[in-house]
């Protein structure tokens, strides 16, 4: 009986947050995104990244994060924009999602907004030029001056997972699926049997 | 015991059984006390009963491993009768928990027995008595209000708590205070009886009776033993008598109750405790906060030797002797606690090992191969870490060897071997590496048809397959020279997943194979992961560094000695040529402008590499922090470090780049765009 009780004096304060989640805002070639604040450990300015050889081209390399090695992601890069040379306001937002934890380089985040889960829209992909796969939906968010702006919501869970890793190419030409650029490279200064 | 098994390595397996068996029964205990809060209610949590359950399960596998039948049937008995709780969403009685309970004291007294080389108790009873109570389950709820109330006319009070108690092997007792003036005087009331007797038993009754002479307080209670000062409970009005036992009779067997009555009387109960008493067990998260915290430690303690080393160099005038005193007595001390933190960490190999013969004797009599499998150097320390992360490694290793190398033993006899194939692990310790062979003399690997099948799934072969490249191509993941995956090995991640273990641990692991004699795995591990010796390098702006582990020698190169074989630079070394990797080139900087350029010549199982940089900064003890998220798993660096600065400093796999894995590349290095030719 006790249990039920408070079960039942819980229900109320989450569904609550259901319908009004908060998120981080960030800036990313000219678009504004929006990432669940729940998958967010915070926000940094960049400092310094290490590149690493040899990863994905939007993988920068790595930095520290609360002790642990973590890899910067350029989500420009990620996503088919350009490159442009980090400024003062660039950020990493530290992301955490499936027990992974990823820095990810953005043109500017500076703003966490509750958005009402009913504002939030189904996504229509020829609009942002994006995988729609990465998208949650699209919501419109009213700024301090009053002017009505769309935002994208991030599915942090997409981005991360479907980019290639250094054995993943390997295992998809072995299952027969398209070309691997590592072994583009070897054929190049391995001799290959005819 | 396995004959195979030498007796000082059964004895320390044994133990290690032993500390085992004590864990779950601490869990199991722990479940209990969490179980006991759910009695009589609808249903027991679920997922208590599921950790109970996989507790007992461990315990009867760790049982039947060391021939402890009884303890398996026992375990076996109470797995079934949870089963039957979660399955039938049965209520638990305190009768069934009882049962449980006597279950567990009598699985640890049937360990510690074993541990005494005495005869263990009978468990015969108890095992029927689960037996029945969840045969019985599946179609009824466990007896507890259906149990018959034994004859009491002596005592009004009978109840199920106090037949509950009783089968806890509590007394019950009655205590009844007569109230008077007097003693409220002295402020003894039934308020402040109440207060003592509870804190000395469990009161199961308190009922107030008037009777002729005024009012008595009788309270019910469970204890373990009598009170001792009875005369002084006299003093202040209280009386007390034992209930004794109903009857001696065993009531319904369902109950629960007469079995917990004979489980709990043990002749020569051994030690409660089956460990033995000087062991510490240790949580190994504790070791590696301990570790972190030395690490910080030897960080603070490099920044610290940085500043001196600058004031000395800015202010000659400074006395800073006393200040590198200080420094370097600091740094003597860390090594020692870092040395002492690490032989706490370290267990013999022999923990892996001893799981091997059963994997051997399994995987043989299925498929009818005959194998002798023999030890070497199993006293050999490793970080528990590395030890525990290698045990599926070296099993599937061991079944590789089994059911891909050793023939069946017609074929032996023909081929002119013995009929029996020898299986052999050895381990070995080399400087701050341990080296673990496993090896067999069955047909070994066929090269020709590791090629062919890799050119099948279209991965590039070179034209001479040297040992290493064939291992390359088998633990590239997909690859698997069976068609039908068997139970033994093989569905084509094995390999993949034995290499990616040792790399992630910062190991090495190499084969020799010869065709018709048998193969032999070498697996180079890392004493411990935590902090390591390296060289600091640099090329360019990029800072890197490499364990010393595998730095055999340091060279000075100038430019007009490097000739080019193939298209890799290599230069004259010993009697033949020495491969050059570039730091610079690894990152995609242009090449250096210097003539002469230091050269570290880097050595492993796999071969020799010449690794060019800018410059050699020294060496320095560094905490190694993996690189475990998949995007930075990249070939050519196993892991990561910090100077002090908050900067990450890659830290280069030395095994990688003594196989050719990071080779440079001419047109790969698009600027912004390190790259490095991978060869797999």
């Amino acid at each position: 009986m006790k249990m039920e009780i408070s079960q039942a004096t819980l229900r109320w304060p989450l569904q609550s947050d259901m319908t009004n989640q908060t998120y981080v805002i960030f800036e990313l070639a000219g678009a504004h995104y929006a990432l669940r604040s729940g998958d967010v450990q915070h926000i940094e300015m960049l400092e310094h990244i290490t590149p690493v050889p040899n990863t994905a081209p939007s993988v920068e390399g790595v930095v520290f994060s609360r002790g642990q090695v973590i890899p910067a992601m350029n989500l420009r890069v990620r996503f088919g924009f350009t490159r442009e040379p980090h400024t003062l306001r660039t950020r990493i937002i530290i992301a955490h999602s499936n027990q992974r934890t990823v820095a990810l380089i953005v043109d500017a985040a500076r703003e966490f907004r509750q958005i009402p889960q009913d504002s939030i829209r189904p996504i229509e992909e020829t609009l942002t030029g994006i995988d729609g796969n990465y998208l949650d939906g699209v919501a419109t968010v009213t700024d301090r001056l009053g002017a009505d702006r769309l935002v994208l919501l991030l599915n942090i869970d997409a981005v991360l997972n479907a980019v290639p890793t250094a054995l993943e190419p390997a295992m998809a030409e072995i299952r027969g699926h398209g070309p691997n650029p590592l072994h583009s490279l070897v054929s190049k200064t391995q001799p290959t049997p005819a | 015991m396995n004959p195979e098994i030498s007796s000082g390595f059964a004895g320390a397996f044994l133990d290690d059984f032993y500390t085992e068996c004590d864990e779950h029964l601490t869990a199991i205990r722990d479940a209990l006390v969490t179980l006991e809060s759910s009695i009589g209610r609808a249903q027991p949590d679920p997922t208590v009963v599921e950790k109970l359950f996989r507790s007992f399960h461990s315990f009867k596998g760790n049982s039947a491993i060391v021939g402890l039948r009884s303890a398996e049937e026992l375990a076996h008995s109470a797995e079934d009768f949870l089963r039957e709780l979660s399955h039938n969403k049965l209520t638990l009685t305190s009768a069934g928990l009882d049962l449980l309970m006597s279950t567990t004291q009598r699985l640890e007294e049937v360990a510690a027995s074993h541990r005494e080389g005495k005869p263990g108790p009978q468990v015969a009873a108890l095992v029927a008595q689960l037996n029945r109570v969840s045969g019985k389950s599946s179609d009824e709820q466990l007896p507890d209000q259906g149990r018959p109330t034994p004859d009491q006319t002596a005592q009004p009070v009978s109840s199920d708590e106090i037949e509950e108690s009783r089968a806890r092997g509590l007394l019950i007792l009655r205590f009844q205070f007569r109230p008077n003036r007097e003693l409220d005087q002295r402020g003894v009331n039934v308020n402040s009886i109440r207060a003592r007797i509870g804190a000395i038993a469990e009161i199961l009754r308190a009922k107030p009776y008037v009777n002729p002479d005024g009012v008595v307080f009788e309270f019910i209670v469970a204890m373990k033993a009598p009170p001792s000062e009875i005369a002084a409970w006299e003093d202040d009005g209280v009386k007390i008598e034992p209930i004794e036992a109903s009857s001696e009779v065993p009531p319904d067997l369902g109950t629960g109750i007469e079995i917990s009555r004979t489980v709990s009387e043990p002749e020569n109960a051994p030690g409660l405790f089956v460990a033995p008493s000087h062991v510490v067990r240790v949580d190994l998260g504790r070791l590696d906060d301990l570790m972190r915290i030395t690490g910080e430690m030897v960080i603070h303690r490099a920044r610290l030797e940085d500043q001196i080393n600058r004031l000395s160099a800015r202010n000659p005038a400074a006395n800073v002797r006393a200040l590198l005193e200080v420094n370097g007595a600091l740094g003597r001390d860390l090594r020692e606690l870092r040395e002492s933190i690490m032989r706490v960490r370290l267990v013999p190999v022999a923990e892996i090992f001893a799981r091997m013969p059963f994997v051997v004797r399994d995987l043989a009599r299925e498929t009818g191969k005959k194998v002798q499998l023999t030890f070497s150097g199993q006293q050999t320390e490793i970080d528990k870490y590395v030890v525990e992360r290698l045990k599926d490694p070296l099993m599937h290793l061991v079944r590789n060897s089994i059911s891909h190398g050793v023939e069946s033993p017609e074929e032996r006899v023909a081929a002119g071997k013995p009929a029996q194939a020898t299986l052999f692990l050895r381990a070995s310790a080399i400087g701050d590496t341990v080296l673990i062979e496993l090896g067999d003399d069955g047909r070994g690997i066929n090269v020709k048809a590791v090629g062919r099948r890799a050119a099948a799934l279209g991965l590039p072969v070179p034209q001479t397959l040297s040992d290493t490249a064939v291992l390359d191509l088998i633990c590239t993941p997909g690859f698997s020279t069976r068609d039908e995956a068997d139970r033994g090995s093989g569905r084509g991640v094995g390999m993949a997943v034995v290499h990616n273990a040792v790399r992630e641990l910062g190991g090495t692991l190499s084969l020799e194979t010869e065709l018709n004699r048998g193969v032999r795995f070498s697996l180079r591990l890392p004493l411990t992961l935590a902090i390591a010796d390296v060289f600091i390098l640099s090329a360019h702006d990029q800072t890197c560094a490499i364990p010393q582990s595998f730095v055999q020698e340091i060279l000075q190169m100038s430019n007009e000695k490097v000739r080019r074989i193939k298209g890799a630079e290599v230069i004259p070394y010993q009697n033949g040529v020495l491969p050059l990797v570039r730091l610079r080139s690894m990152f995609g900087f242009e090449p250096s402008p210097q003539a002469a350029l230091p050269v570290l010549v880097l050595s492993s199982e796999r071969g020799r590499t010449g690794l060019v940089v800018d410059r050699i900064h020294g060496q320095r003890e560094v905490v190694v922090r993996s690189l475990s998220d998949p995007l930075i798993q990249v070939p050519g660096i196993s892991g990561a470090t910090e100077l002090g600065d908050g900067r990450p400093v890659l830290i280069l796999d030395g095994a990688a780049l003594t196989t050719g894995v990071s080779r440079p590349h001419e047109n790969g290095n698009l600027p912004g765009h390190p790259s490095v030719a991978v060869a797999i």
